[in-house]
């Protein structure tokens, strides 16, 4: 068929090239790309399972267990696996509690996210969910249960408010803990947060062998790709507190709102930490409920919040030490002087009030102090001035924080340029006499009062609280340990410390004294009680909001103190009737685990 | 009845290349299915076993009466074509077999195309007038290709009815037509595309079709067969993971791995070397093919080896591309590699038609008559 033989030639060419393409789209595949696909391929068959690694315990100074680890049974689903999505839904709805669609429509987001990735359907289900699950695996492909460590708290509410709570990791916290999974959960407040690091484990991974359908493959084929790599747990972070001072002060504040603080005064050491009301970190184990959330965010009685930390309250007649302390380092008084109390104090147009209408009559610093007259310290204030007073109110750590690790604020510690600086207006006179008896601008924390009596007691020296003591590593090594660390010097002379030592123990021991409900047997107690005001004294009182807030501030044993303890409640009433009793019980408490040799 | 000289004329290393081909076939199909128990490639062994019979039978026979019958070979394989769409067992969504009882299905689209090459072949014999056609010239042979094209349509297999018409186009481009009629014929086949669309077409059809036409419609489906088997292909590099050694294919990562994506395991087990080996045996069969046609001493043998080389080079074009991600995926089988009795045995008729006419391509020597 010669005719045809130019055709064949265009035919030949034709195949030819064909083949040409074929064979450089194999080069192209195979030489150019090929590390690249190899490396597909071993993702396709190489599926890594995550081994949740336990985080660190919390635990008492005695090394008793606050905060511990529990198994979570999660239910999780692998969507290339369903086999019939509907079926699955309805089987699993009742026994989960979860609606048919609601289950429906999870499997179908996680099956956009990936076919072959696990996605969480259920955390924490009980014993009997377990059971019905495990007995009818089988029948369930793509149901999936995985056992994760979440938290349990061994005490209940129990130092809710400093251990703090968890929750799901979020982006700005993804930045702080690069390592940590996205799905994982942290320390969202207190303890949990500000350990993070030390208090989370490394997770660790076993790969598997899996088929195109996801299936495990049990052949020795492939195996050499195979890795695996342990879980590292997590740190125990060794706390100050004691477990059954905390107890007590938790029991002894009762349901009345407030805080209460025990603190050694030589250390810093914070034995206990109360704060009430609070709230239930077993809560946010599985995930706060909305209603749950917005009632601990928004309620009145802000359960979130640390009061013993982040609390600012008017300090009232506690503040008075401090009123001593500088009147008698600047020698605007001393023990042996006397002012008449009538009941009532002048200034300029102003009358202001002792709380005690009949008045003292005519009183010393010590009387003064163990009867808390107000007037006495009005006297002091209007001879000191703001000036020199503001400097013994910034050295006894007003207006600073305490530097405890846990979130604080600071109060105010009030001054003439402070006033100017952020109120903008010049200082009256007649504030410097209100800020004698801790009222007027003047705030702070149950925690910076409670320092500021440590640092009387101690003699000189403004310590820095501290909750943690050390964190061990699973191995049993320590990985940090915190010493003790002095923030400032209160600065004045020790006859004058004492002076205010003896008034102060005058004031729990003395027949006049106003703190007597903290007396204790077996242990002498000192202290001072504070009523603040909450507005002036013109509004009535009887409203619960506008209720004094009760002082009560403490160290013992008086000749040698070891522990100081702050009590107040808000709106409570007076000082001495209400949070000395607290401080008394508390004290009691301390004073049985010193007989047992516990503290 | 027997010529001996036929024996001596037997082209033995064209056979050699084709069983070559084969025995790569059921090597990589030994590796695609020792997973799961080695019954495919126990068949597929008896398939290759009867298709070398079948060729050889078929060398012997002489063409002419191939001739003489192509008709009634046509008319029979049509009506295999219709009782599949009556009979027919449907495998994902196509009816496309019929099971002759037992195991044994046979796939009538696969067996139509050398019939129809047939009844082409003996077109241009007969109504040869030395082109280019016109479309009034070319009525029967597009009869003939429209028939079976839209029988397999209604299937629906798109991939073979894409084949077909490549298949037996190029068959009727080759021998000539004119222009004109060649763009009269492309318009009547778009403008028969519309009313097939409307009007025959059920719903699930005209989804397989757009999913065809655009897999990104199904990204699970059809998208993930295409990147698995390219990163089957790909992770093979130059040498290859080894005999049983390709994860892609041991793992079940490759789709269809037994039958239409049969060069994957290959190429991701043998690498650069065996696949461009395996496409250089495949070139080589074409061109023998190819060049039996150009030595044909008549113009019905010549058309028949056109179209057998037809048949290879658009299975092995369309085949391969589409596994190394080039083209769309489409059922077709890569001839003699693909496990499937219906194409094994097709290709081997091929083989065998190719054999007898090189066998009768010369002329009797003074050798042979002294025999």
């Amino acid at each position: 068929m010669r005719e045809y033989k130019r055709r064949f030639l265009l035919v030949t060419i034709i195949i030819a090239n064909a083949f040409l393409i074929l064979v450089g789209r194999l080069w192209y595949l195979q030489i150019v790309r090929g590390d690249e696909f190899e490396k597909f391929s071993l993702d396709n068959r190489v599926r890594s399972i995550r081994i949740p690694a336990p985080r660190g315990r919390i635990l008492d100074r005695r090394g008793r267990e606050i905060v511990v680890n529990r198994p979570s049974f999660d239910i999780y689903i692998i969507p290339e696996d369903i086999q019939n999505t509907d079926t699955l839904s309805s089987l699993l709805s009742p026994i989960l509690g979860i609606e048919p669609n609601t289950i429906k429509s999870k499997i179908n987001i996680a099956l956009q996210k990936s076919r072959f990735k696990p996605a969480l359907l259920a955390k924490d289900i009980n014993r009997d969910q377990l059971a019905f699950i495990e007995a009818r695996k089988s029948s369930l492909p793509g149901v999936l249960i995985e056992v994760n460590h979440i938290r349990k708290y061994n005490q209940g509410t129990l130092g809710a408010a400093f251990l703090g709570y968890m929750g799901r990791i979020n982006e700005d916290e993804l930045k702080l803990y690069p390592d940590v999974r996205v799905d994982d959960v942290v320390g969202k407040s207190g303890i949990e947060k500000g350990w993070e690091v030390y208090l989370h484990g490394k997770d660790g991974y076993i790969q598997k062998l899996t088929d195109a359908f996801g299936r495990e493959v049990k052949w020795s084929l492939f195996k050499e790709d195979l890795h695996r790599q342990d879980s590292v747990p997590g740190s125990d972070v060794v706390l100050s507190i004691d477990l059954d001072l905390q107890y007590a002060a938790e029991e002894a504040l009762g349901d009345r709102r407030g805080a209460a603080v025990a603190v050694n005064v030589n250390s810093g050491e914070i034995l206990a930490l109360v704060s009430h009301p609070t709230f239930d970190p077993s809560d946010f184990i599985k995930g706060i409920d909305a209603a749950k959330w917005k009632y601990l965010l928004e309620d009145k009685s802000s359960p979130l919040t640390n009061r013993a930390t982040q609390g600012v309250y008017p300090p009232g007649s506690v503040f008075k030490i401090v009123t001593a302390a500088a009147g008698l380092a600047e020698g605007v008084i001393n023990s042996d002087t006397y002012f008449y109390c009538p009941g009532r104090y002048k200034f300029g147009k102003k009358t202001f009030k002792c709380w005690k209408g009949g008045g003292h009559g005519s009183l010393n610093l010590h009387q003064a102090i163990v009867e808390s007259c107000d007037v006495y310290f009005y006297n002091v204030a209007e001879r000191l001035g703001i000036d020199r007073l503001s400097r013994y109110i910034k050295r006894f750590g007003f207006g600073t924080p305490t530097g405890i690790e846990l979130n604080e604020k600071v109060g105010i510690s009030p001054s003439r340029e402070w006033k100017v600086k952020t109120l903008k207006k010049p200082w009256y006179e007649g504030e410097t006499i209100v800020t004698a008896i801790g009222q007027g601008y003047l705030s702070a924390t149950p925690l910076q009062i409670a320092i500021m009596t440590s640092a009387l007691a101690n003699g000189e020296k403004l310590i820095k609280p501290r909750v943690v003591r050390e964190v061990i590593s699973p191995d049993g090594k320590t990985l940090a340990r915190y010493d003790r660390q002095e923030t400032g010097n209160i600065g004045i002379e020790g006859t004058i410390i004492n002076i205010i030592k003896d008034a102060l123990e005058g004031v729990v021991n003395e027949p006049n004294g106003t703190g007597r409900a903290a007396r204790l047997d077996g242990m002498v107690v000192a202290g001072k009680t504070g009523t603040a005001q909450v507005v002036s004294n013109t509004v009535s009182t009887n409203q619960e909001d506008y209720k004094d807030h009760a002082w009560f501030t403490s160290y013992a044993p008086a000749e040698n103190p070891e522990i100081a303890v702050t009590v107040l409640v808000e709106h409570g009433g007076k000082g001495g009737a209400v949070a000395a009793p607290i401080v008394k019980q508390i004290l009691e408490a301390y004073l049985k685990l010193k007989k047992e040799g516990s503290v | 009845m027997f010529d001996r000289r036929l024996l001596k004329n037997f082209d033995w290393l064209f056979f050699f290349i084709v069983i070559l081909i084969c025995i790569i076939g059921l090597v990589n199909l030994f590796s695609a299915s020792y997973q799961t128990g080695l019954s495919v490639f126990k068949k597929q062994l008896v398939w290759f076993t009867l298709g070398v019979v079948v060729a050889a039978c078929i060398s012997f026979f002489d063409h002419r009466s191939l001739e003489r019958y192509s008709h009634h070979i046509y008319v029979f394989s049509v009506l295999l074509l219709i009782a599949a769409l009556i009979f027919g067992k449907e495998v994902s969504g196509s009816k496309s077999w019929i099971s002759l009882g037992g195991h044994i299905t046979i796939q009538p689209s696969e067996l139509a195309k050398i019939p129809l090459i047939l009844a082409i072949a003996k077109f241009y014999q007969n109504d040869f007038e030395g082109g280019p056609y016109g479309i009034r010239d070319l009525i029967k042979p597009i009869f003939f290709i429209s028939l079976p094209l839209a029988l397999v349509l209604l299937q629906p297999d798109l991939g073979t009815t894409l084949i077909i018409l490549l298949i037996s186009g190029s068959l009727v481009i080759f021998m000539g037509v004119r222009f004109k009629s060649l763009a009269l014929l492309l318009i009547l086949i778009i403008g028969l595309s519309f009313p097939t669309w409307h009007y025959f077409l059920k719903g699930y059809q005209k989804e397989r079709i757009e999913t065809f036409l655009d897999p990104s419609r199904d990204p699970l489906g059809s998208g993930y067969n295409a990147l698995q088997s390219q990163i089957a292909a790909g992770s093979g590099k130059f040498l290859g993971k080894g005999f049983k050694e390709g994860s892609q294919a041991q793992l079940r990562f490759i789709p269809e791995q037994q039958t239409d994506f049969i060069y994957s395991v290959l190429a991701e087990e043998w690498g650069f070397i065996g696949g461009f080996f395996t496409l250089l045996l495949y070139f080589i069969v074409i061109l023998w093919v190819l060049d039996t046609a150009s030595l044909a001493k008549d113009r019905f043998s010549m058309v028949l080896s056109l179209g057998i080389a037809s048949i290879f080079f658009w299975h092995t074009l369309i085949n391969i591309g589409m596994v190394t991600g080039l083209l769309p995926v489409m059922g077709v089988p890569l001839p003699l590699l693909s496990y499937g009795g219906s194409s094994l045995i097709t290709a081997m008729l091929g083989v065998g038609i190719v054999l007898g006419i090189r066998m009768r391509k010369f002329p009797v020597t003074k050798e042979d008559i002294a025999l």
